[in-house]
């Protein structure tokens, strides 16, 4: 080469730059047609694609399937025997679950912004989608030589979507996010409210056979009525408490009170015993919330260290002499639960305040504990065969969720066993982490349902729903407890140094810095660990409790009266997948999000 | 030191782009035989993505690229003939870490070049003593510092005696101490009279080395020409900007 | 100090408690006249098994063996297709072909977020949903399906099996050589030697020489019935003797590893209260277990009349009699002149009794709850291992593929040579966590009735009441499979481990 080359290629600072290669054809030659193989790949499995789609559509519209079985018996699937007349107590739960979620998303600010084009993209899968499978349950309906107003519609419908979903494509802006995301959501779930008041489902006709009916209006009014309470209290919590930080803690305290008030209050309906109340519950009760609260104000004492120590100690030696005189059960959990709040008075402690505001905890919590028990013992005024009056979907969710609750703190305690530097608690907490892990929980429900009755006392029963919560949450807190320790092993050294260098004690340090940390670490373990403890509740129907799975594959294929499933056991099967599906793929889906959310306020 | 008048690489108009970015934007040269070219530029300028695309490890969608008479396609028996024809040398070095060093030096002459054991273990230990390192034959990378993992990389992409070299920042990622050990080691490869384009903010080496020097900014070659013109006497207002910064 | 009061006060509070209940249980036992025990092992269970070795088992220990051989079964062939559903489901996902990588997400995101329950009820239902069989179908088939499950042509070893398997594991050592000659054959000359070829083909030659020449290794019957006379001739009590002894030597070894690890050029460091509290509870619950050992082998059981014992039997006697059984059956298996090592059978349908049509018991057939199951935890698993394995390949860093396709290998090569070894070591720990899983989910077979361990252990137990040892029995068996799988786990994550450095 010259020396004396010497090459400008451009003026200009910059060459705008140009639109990439587009179009259906360079999509399809990159993604399905860029060598041999992969042209090869394409149509084979595109060929099986087609065949699975066709065999399935053709499955679910074949004449002689019995979708009757789940329409007819959707309540049943939904709430097993809980009465008829009473269900309005149903739709109450649900409401106030909704009212708080939409609070929560308002004051969490939830929503995030779509471009045009990534809803777009969606609208079109969606659309194309759907019209693909209209197409072939159309020429399925043909074929058959049966009315295909359905497919068409439904192919129509799709095509629809598709070219509006392409429209929003368009345009320079179109990936500028700015479209709510929860009005998005909001439309997609007015979709299948609408539909309710559309379409026709397959219902069973008296003395044989099925028709096309009208969704019943017990069903579809209500959700409607539900889906407008979500969206108004959505738009007014936005106004009113949106993104305000100090709602949060109340909110968060709603949601805990929430479980036991709907479960034990509104679905339950108990009778409560009132003279026993004013004779026994309401003076043990606020003997234990004054006397406690003065006693946790004065151990609250930074100054007092060994104080709490002291008299925890001496309340639990109480709680373990009440066992041998017999008292009410109220007492001696009011005891145990004091012992816990002396004994770890210590790590709360501080000024005036902080010691007012731990005799105020102690005090709310005894006057919650007392109700509790007063509804625990309180009869229910709901009476079903099944012998609860929780079953169906409604079992399968307080199930789940008592599970979590109850596994959690558990589950908490069990890693820091096992991180714990004290050998003893390290061995009890690994032995039991492996051996619950090593064993499957078919046969830890199996202990619960056979065992469980020679281990208690004569005279006291535990009824089969509690059972099961048991088995679930003793075997999710083992794998919870390995989830938790992945957290606390991947807390960096410098955090103990320095909340040592602050002067906290070991269980201060672990309260206030590594437990949180450690807990937010693993947030998608955790998740992931209620998919799969929600999944496992399935279970309980090996044991013959009557959840959402019972009722789907051993009630309804066994019903003759007043229309006749026998045998019936696909449908209702397939019904099940579904629901759970939709369940589970949008905790996963929701869990994802946050995982993201987290990420991005992290980093 | 030679420059032969034959063209061993020449690009028309290569464009490519990331979903919506585009990164090239239509880049022509053309390298010789026993060329060193130095492509310099600031981040984010597309010089990674153009000597990838120079073996393929990036697919380019508009323009040509033609390597030693062989034109990139996705016919793969093309690629392959590239690719043991081009060795590359990466910022971040990118040994297997399961392997021993001689064996990261003799893999692709025994699965590629179908070597014997033996004749592909000698001339990976003439390689090693070549970058000065024929102590660290046994060790695993992990085991080794920065400079010396770089050189093995080195000895690796010679192994298969590639006529042209492309390297990708080789010094970036490395402590001042080790940056002049390797660029020993490419001084001296290019002494030998391998083709060589190497991407780098090494300065010095480009002034010493290079036949010639392009500018690279937003995806296109703004300026090339030799080094001396290019050092002391650039036109473009970007290249005087650029240098001015690191200069 | 107050660390220890506070752990030893809280073992005690639990021994309390422990002890408690204890009571609770022996005074609930006695007002209701249970008395738990072991006898049901020995006592004939009173029911039959569907499926499995032995459908009529003449003991509840049988039974339940039974049950283990079935759950293993399921366990062994899930993974084993599992495995590879899983990966190549696992590798779709990795694939640029738009089709491929969206039919694994749609497995995956289906599969993953339906109960197992759920997808074994409906495998069960599809099964159920086939046509039944009478009179009019008697005959023989390739391949039959039916409500009654899957009919396949079987292969089962014959006369000359165990003579022929001589001959095969002959050639698997001879092959073994045979591999490693070709491969140094090719690293000398560079040319390729088809080694993997050259062995198998080892194998396949001393396996058709067997064919025909197995009837020579009759002789090693006289072998076999030395190794049983001598297993038989061994005082019994040296049986657990020498358990015992294995496990303590292994509590020695567990130890000396230990003090090998804190050991530095410059002698021990100070040891912490936990070292000292490690080395002292190995130690003694190695003492302790092996003293439990000698002292369950020399327990007195009741064994049923029929067998070569009756009547009070130690359990030592009971393992010495396994022991010669062993060698036993391998006598049995060899004789001079035997037939051909395996037979063929297609699936047939034939009469049993009057108008009654059923498989006949030659057919290998694949029942209603072996095909749930087994479809259902495969199934299941896979999707598991999908992600398992994409994301250990996802691990590999992209520079890995971008230097190996650099060098100039092929994409088959490097992704034998460089993804696979570094993937592998990613992959192998939560891999082992899904095998343990599919271990253990096969448990559910119980809800459609497939016979194992739980479900005919819940028979044992409804049948004889004995639930506290049944449910002991159903957790040390898990425990075992559970601590054998992360044993191998393990061994090879510190094996491959030690690859690197
Ligand atoms: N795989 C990829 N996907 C999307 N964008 C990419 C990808 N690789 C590179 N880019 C983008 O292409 C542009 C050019 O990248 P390139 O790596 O070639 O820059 P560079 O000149 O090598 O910069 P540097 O000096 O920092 O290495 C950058 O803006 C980068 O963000
Ligand atoms: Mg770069």
């Amino acid at each position: 080469m010259s020396d004396d080359t010497f090459v400008v290629h451009t003026e200009e600072a910059e060459l705008p730059p140009e639109p990439p290669p587009h179009g259906p054809m360079v999509w399809a030659r990159t993604n399905l047609f860029s060598s041999v193989t992969n042209t090869i790949l394409s149509v084979v499995f595109g060929g099986i694609t087609l065949l699975f789609f066709w065999n399935m559509v053709g499955f679910i519209i074949g004449e002689d399937r019995r979708w009757d079985a789940v329409t007819a018996n959707m309540r049943l699937l939904m709430v097993q025997a809980y009465p008829q007349e009473q269900s309005v107590r149903i739709w109450l739960s649900l409401a106030i679950i909704l009212v708080l979620a939409m609070a929560t998303l308002a004051v969490w600010g939830a929503g995030t912004r779509l471009s045009r084009y990534a809803v777009g993209t969606t609208l079109m899968t969606a659309g194309a989608f759907l019209s693909f499978l209209s197409l072939i349950a159309t020429l399925h309906l043909v074929l058959d030589s049966r009315t295909a107003v359905w497919g068409l519609g439904g192919l129509v419908v799709g095509l629809v979507l598709a070219g509006v979903g392409y429209q929003m494509r368009q345009g320079e802006e179109s990936k500028v996010p700015q479209i709510p995301s929860l009005m998005v959501t909001a439309v997609a779930l007015a979709v299948p409210i609408a539909a309710f008041w559309v379409i026709q489902v397959p219902t069973p006709i008296l003395g044989g056979g099925q028709e096309l009916a009208p969704v019943a209006l017990s069903t579809k009014l209500p959700l409607t009525i539900l889906y407008l309470i979500a969206v108004v209290s959505y738009l007014v919590a936005d106004r009113t408490i949106g993104e305000q930080e100090r709602f949060r803690g109340p909110l968060v305290a709603l949601w805990v009170l929430s479980f036991p008030v709907i479960v034990m209050v509104i679905l339950r309906d108990p009778i409560i015993p009132y003279d026993l109340v004013t004779s026994t519950y309401l003076p043990i009760g606020a003997a234990f919330a004054i006397v406690g609260a003065v006693v946790m104000w004065f151990v609250a004492d930074p100054t007092k260290k060994e104080a709490g120590l002291g008299v925890g100690a001496l309340i639990f030696v109480l709680f373990l002499l009440s066992w041998a005189i017999s008292v009410v059960m109220v007492v001696r959990i009011l005891l145990l639960m004091g012992a816990l709040f002396a004994l770890s008075a210590p790590t709360f402690a501080g000024e005036q305040r902080a010691r007012l505001r731990y005799a105020g905890v102690w005090f709310v919590s005894v006057v919650l504990v007392t109700y509790f028990v007063v509804l625990v013992v309180a009869e229910s005024s709901i009476r079903s065969e099944s012998g609860s009056f929780l079953g169906g979907l409604m079992l399968t969710f307080p199930l789940a969720i008592a599970g979590m609750a109850l596994s959690f703190p558990l589950g908490v305690l069990l890693a820091l066993g096992r991180t714990s530097t004290m050998p003893i608690f390290r061995l009890l907490s690994t032995a039991y982490i492996e051996v619950v892990r090593g064993v499957p929980l078919i046969t830890w429900l199996l202990v619960a349902f056979v065992l469980l009755p020679f281990f208690l006392p004569p005279g006291v029963g535990i009824q089969g729903v509690v059972r099961a919560i048991f088995a679930v949450a003793f075997f999710s807190a083992a794998y919870l407890a390995e989830n938790i320790r992945g957290g606390l092993q991947s807390i960096g050294k410098g955090q103990y140094e320095a909340a040592k260098a602050l002067g906290m004690t070991t269980v201060q340090m672990t309260v206030f810095i590594t437990l949180p940390q450690a807990l937010r670490a693993v947030i998608p373990a955790l998740v992931g660990q209620v998919i799969a403890l929600f999944k496992d509740t399935s279970l309980v129907t090996i044991v013959g409790l009557f959840d959402f799975l019972h009722i789907a594959r051993a009630v309804i294929p066994n019903q003759s009266q007043p229309f006749n499933f026998i045998g019936v056991l696909r449908e209702p099967l397939l019904f099940a997948a579904l629901v759970y599906w939709i369940i589970t793929f949008s905790m996963s889906r929701a869990s994802l999000r946050l995982e993201r959310k987290l990420g991005l306020g992290e980093r | 030191m030679a420059v032969s008048d034959k063209d061993i690489i020449v690009c028309e108009g290569v464009k490519k782009w990331f979903g919506d970015f585009q990164a090239l934007k239509g880049v022509t040269t053309t390298v010789k035989e026993g060329e060193v070219v130095v492509i310099i530029g600031p981040s984010g300028s597309g010089k990674s993505t153009f000597i990838r695309c120079i073996n393929r490890l990036e697919q380019h969608q508009e323009g040509v690229i033609v390597v030693d008479g062989v034109e990139m396609t996705n016919d793969v028996r093309n690629i392959e003939k590239i690719r043991s024809e081009v060795g590359m040398v990466f910022q971040q070095f990118n040994l297997f870490p399961h392997l021993t060093v001689l064996d990261n030096i003799t893999l692709a002459p025994l699965w590629v070049r179908k070597r014997t054991k033996t004749d592909a273990q000698e001339r990976g230990m003439q390689l090693l003593n070549r970058v000065g390192i024929p102590e660290q034959a046994e060790k695993y990378p992990g085991q080794l510092s920065g400079g010396q993992q770089q050189r093995v990389a080195i000895a690796r992409a010679l192994a298969m005696e590639p006529r042209i070299m492309l390297f990708d920042e080789p010094t970036s990622a490395l402590d001042p101490e080790m940056i002049k050990e390797v660029l020993d080691a490419m001084k001296e490869l290019a002494r030998s009279g391998m083709t060589m384009i190497v991407v780098t903010h090494e300065m010095g080496f480009a002034r010493e080395v290079a036949d010639r020097v392009l500018f690279f900014d937003y995806g296109t070659i703004v300026e090339e020409g030799t080094p001396e013109h290019f050092f002391t006497n650039p036109q473009h207002d970007r290249t005087k900007l650029f240098l001015s910064q690191i200069l | 100090m107050l660390k220890w009061v506070a752990q030893l006060a809280f073992l005690a509070f639990l021994i309390a408690v422990v002890v408690i209940v204890g009571r609770v249980v022996a005074s609930n036992l006695s007002n209701r006249g249970i008395n738990f025990g072991w006898q049901w092992l020995s006592d004939p269970p009173g029911f039959s098994i569907r499926e499995g070795i032995d459908t009529t088992p003449d003991s509840g220990a049988r039974a339940l063996l039974v049950g283990i051989v079935n759950m293993l079964r399921v366990t062994v062939a899930g993974i084993i297709f599992a495995t590879i559903i899983g990966t190549v489901i696992g590798i779709a996902r990795l694939s640029n072909n738009w089709i491929v990588n969206k039919i694994g997400t749609a497995y995956i995101e289906t599969i993953r977020n339906i109960p197992l329950l759920v997808q074994i009820f409906f495998w069960q239902a599809l099964m159920l949903s086939l046509k039944t069989f009478g009179e009019e179908d008697v005959g023989s088939y390739f391949t039959h399906s039916s409500v009654k499950g899957i009919a396949l042509p079987g292969i089962f070893p014959s006369d000359g099996f165990w003579q022929w398997m001589v001959f095969v594991v002959i050639g698997l050592v001879a092959a073994r050589y045979v591999f490693r000659w070709r491969s140094r054959l090719m690293e000398e000359t560079g040319n390729e030697s088809y080694a993997l070829t050259s062995a198998i083909g080892t194998v396949l030659v001393f396996a058709a020489l067997g064919w025909f020449l197995h009837p020579l290794f009759g002789w090693m019957s006289a072998i076999w019935g030395a190794l049983e006379g001598l297993a038989r001739g061994i005082p019994a009590p040296l049986y657990s003797w020498a358990i015992a002894l294995a496990i303590v030597a292994g509590a020695a070894w567990w130890i000396r590893g230990f003090f090998e690890a804190r050991k530095t050029p410059a002698g021990y460091g100070k040891f912490t209260d936990d070292d000292i509290f490690r080395v002292a509870f190995a130690a003694l619950s190695g003492l302790v277990i092996a003293g439990f050992v000698i002292w369950l082998s020399s327990r007195v059981v009741q064994v049923p009349s029929g067998g070569s014992l009756e009547g009070d039997v130690t359990i030592a006697e009971l393992i010495r009699l396994g022991a010669g059984n062993f060698w036993n059956f391998f006598e049995n298996k060899f004789h001079g002149s035997a037939g051909s090592p395996f037979a063929f059978e297609l699936p047939s349908i034939e009469l049993r009794g009057a108008g009654f049509a059923q498989y006949g018991s030659e057919s290998i057939v694949i029942t209603v709850p072996f095909f749930a199951v087994f479809v259902g935890v495969t199934v299941y698993t896979a999707a598991f291992i999908a992600e398992v394995v994409r994301a250990g390949i996802l691990a590999v860093p992209r520079g890995q593929t971008e230097a190996a396709s650099a060098i100039g290998l092929k994409r088959s090569q490097y992704l034998r040579l460089i993804i696979l070894p570094q993937a592998f070591r990613i992959i192998l720990p939560p891999m082992g966590n899904q095998y343990l899983n599919l271990a253990k989910n096969t448990s559910l077979g119980t809800a459609v009735a497939y016979a194992e361990v739980v479900a005919v252990g819940f028979t044992l137990s409804n049948q004889t009441g004995q639930s506290l040892p049944i449910v002991l029995t159903w957790m040390v068996f898990y425990l075992t499979v559970s601590l054998s799988i992360s044993a191998v786990v393990n061994y090879y994550n510190r094996k491959l481990a030690l690859v690197e450095r």
